[in-house]
């Protein structure tokens, strides 16, 4: 199988993994191949040995990302196959032109709506207050606009991602 | 004094772990309380008795006095160990377990009452001539009144809780126009975690030192200190790494620092474990801070150089008995601790709750984890995002630091995000590393922390390949086979009608 592996903000990559044998793989990327003894293990961890170094690894998965955990460190991994690669493209625009909500960056409690519907805002102004393990996060206006769309209830839980509030 | 038989741990997370397990190797019993949200804590499985004391909001659970009290009473508990936060420094409860005829293990009421609230501590701090930093006294009656102190003494600012302590209810404001936020934010973190919403305020000294002095005194008029901690890697004035010995402490300065703590405790009555935490300038001037009059997080590093047990001590105290008498300790080598919390680095530390996916704790020689998590253990959102924490020690300063980096890269913890990878990377800091920073170390060196060390990623992009093939190739073979999906193959239709028409036969 081939897929487009992107680390840390730089260009993907095409790399091409094959199964030589159970836990034996030959990964090919720029045209070097690799041959790879990877042992997974049911708790996703992984003892994985390349040209005789030794690699302890814990993994785990978010969206498309793999998170990859070695040596203290944890390396988020884009790895998306050839097939959605080419679906992926085009989608990954970014603007603040129209309607932008303001979404729970945790699961936790709203403790504060500091603004109503139909009220101007400006960048960078308070407009809910998120609370979780004791920690109040004040989320920001990402534009100058008007509240367009109130969500946010004070007292109420919200899970990660829920959106709060709306401005245009 | 009646010899204690049955503690309660009125606390949650690695604190309650911690404390039951000194219990344990005096042979007491221990009683843990848990509110709706932490049935499923480690607390809770460690303890002999567990009751549950309420719903998940810590004003209806952990704050709850009178359900404590009467977990306590209904499970025969004749003491109280607080932990830290929560009850740990409420003189009401403190005052209430008497009433009980239950020992709280922790100072008298009227020294928690004289050090507990920061603004009566300073006013007594003052009258026994004791240095603290400039501010005032009392607590902040309105945001006018905040405004005009902070013209008076100067900005940046600090506010405080009065109630409070371990970095909650705090805010830094540097110009007059950030004060309103911040004191909105101050009052209201402080209500939350302390059930006080008074707030007082401080003149912000630039880059000091945060050093504190362990202090230890018994019913019988004794007490000593137990050295220094140098707690000066803080992250918004959250503690991070904590060492002793400090890197800037001189035998003149630790002597100078541990005569005006022990003063201090024995100016208000003191009985138990406290700290005196101190600020010290550029000038090795120092300033009394706060009294923490309870156990500290990071008291681990005290106890790997002295070889005590602290909590030992404090039930041994609690019970009437005389601090050992053999008075000098010679603390011996260095110990380091790092603080393990579940929050997001790259996302500006945001809270990370969830289920832990997998575990894996360190260990080896002179490695200590004190946590009170698991394997398939969900962190609630209700509560401090600190984990667990990760001590070592050493014979030298830095073989104490190589070997909490060797812990901490022993560390995985998958799931939810952790700090852990930001901590090595407060480890490997040259300042760290030479034992030259202040308090503005984290906050100074940010982005170049979060960045951490440039290092060789593709075994990490190999791992990760191996682990999208392999995961993709079972659900293609999945897809492949319809049992596998619990769908109905032609074969399972046949058979299925074949037995019906048995069925219908017989």
């Amino acid at each position: 199988m081939r897929y487009y592996v992107t680390l840390g903000g730089k260009d993907p990559v095409l790399v091409e993994v094959k199964t030589l044998a159970p836990g034996r793989y030959r990964i090919t990327a720029d045209g070097k191949s690799e041959e790879v003894d990877a042992l997974m293990f049911a708790d996703r961890g992984m003892s994985m040995l390349v040209g005789g170094h030794s690699y302890s690894v814990d993994l785990d998965e978010s969206g498309d990302e793999v998170l990859v955990h070695l040596g203290g460190n944890v390396h988020a991994v884009d790895v998306v196959s050839e097939r959605r690669f080419r679906l992926r493209g085009g989608t990954a625009k970014f603007s603040l032109e129209g309607q932008q909500l303001v979404r729970a960056p945790m699961p936790g409690k709203v403790t504060k709506v500091l603004v109503q519907l139909g009220e101007q805002v400006i960048e960078g102004q308070g407009l809910v207050v998120v609370e979780a393990m004791k920690m109040e996060n004040e989320l920001k206006s990402p534009k100058n606009g008007k509240v367009a769309e109130l969500l946010a209830v004070e007292g109420s839980a919200v899970e990660k991602n829920a959106p709060l509030v709306a401005v245009e | 004094m009646a010899k204690i038989r049955k503690i309660l741990v009125a606390n949650r997370g690695e604190i309650a772990v911690r404390v039951i397990r000194t219990c344990r190797d005096l042979g007491l019993s221990t009683v843990a309380i848990y509110s709706e949200a932490d049935r499923s804590a480690l607390h809770v499985r460690a303890a002999d008795q567990a009751y549950c004391v309420g719903p998940a909001p810590s004003r209806d659970s952990y704050l709850a006095q009178e359900r404590i009290l009467d977990a306590a009473r209904a499970s025969g508990a004749d003491a109280i160990h607080p932990g830290y936060g929560f009850l740990s420094e409420n003189a009401s409860f403190a005052r209430a377990c008497e009433r009980a005829g239950i020992i709280f293990i922790g100072p008298p009421a009227s020294a928690m009452e004289a050090m507990g609230e920061k603004t009566r501590a300073r006013t007594n701090m003052q009258r026994a001539g004791i240095p603290v930093v400039p501010g005032n006294t009392e607590a902040l009656r309105s945001l006018e009144e905040a405004r005009a102190q902070a013209e008076k003494v100067g900005y940046p600012v600090m506010l405080k809780a009065a109630g409070g302590g371990g970095g909650k209810g705090m805010r830094k404001v540097d110009r007059p126009p950030d004060l309103e936020s911040g004191w909105r934010s101050a009052r209201s973190e402080a209500l939350s975690s302390f059930g006080n919403d008074a707030v007082y305020l401080e003149k912000f000294l630039e880059s000091p030192h945060h050093i504190e002095i362990q202090i230890f005194a018994d019913s019988h008029g004794n007490c000593i200190h137990l050295n220094e901690r140098e707690c000066s890697a803080q992250r918004r004035h959250q503690k991070v790494i904590e060492e002793t010995p400090s890197p800037i402490a001189d035998s003149s300065l630790r002597e100078a620092m541990g005569a005006v703590a022990v003063k201090a405790a024995k100016e208000v009555g003191y009985i138990g474990a406290g700290t005196i935490e101190f600020l010290v300038d550029a000038r090795r001037k120092f300033y009394f801070l706060e009294m923490n009059t309870r156990l500290q997080v990071e008291h681990p590093v005290t106890e790997w150089v002295t070889g005590l047990d602290l909590v030992a001590w404090q039930i041994q105290v609690a019970q009437g008995e005389k601090l050992p008498q053999h008075r000098k300790f010679s603390p011996r080598g260095h110990a380091i601790e790092a603080r393990i919390y579940a929050e997001d680095p790259s996302q500006n530390f945001l809270p990370s709750p969830g289920r832990i996916e997998s575990l894996r704790l360190p260990s080896g020689p002179n490695v200590r984890h004190d946590s009170a998590v698991y394997q398939g253990y969900t962190v609630p959102r209700e509560y401090d995002p600190m984990i667990g924490k990760v001590s070592a020690w050493g014979l030298t300063r830095d073989q104490a630091i190589a070997r909490l980096l060797r812990a901490l890269e022993e560390c995985v913890v998958t799931g939810i995000q952790t700090n852990i990878r930001y901590l090595s990377a407060v480890l490997r800091h040259p300042a760290l590393v030479a034992g030259d920073y202040d308090t503005s170390l984290l906050d100074r060196e940010h982005a170049r922390l979060l960045e951490g060390e440039p290092q060789n990623v593709d075994p990490a992009k190999l791992a990760a390949v191996i682990f999208a093939h392999d995961r993709d190739i079972k659900v293609a073979a999945s897809r492949a086979d319809p049992d596998a999906r619990g769908e109905l193959s032609p074969w399972r239709l046949v058979s299925r009608s074949m037995a019906l028409r048995k069925l219908r036969r017989s």
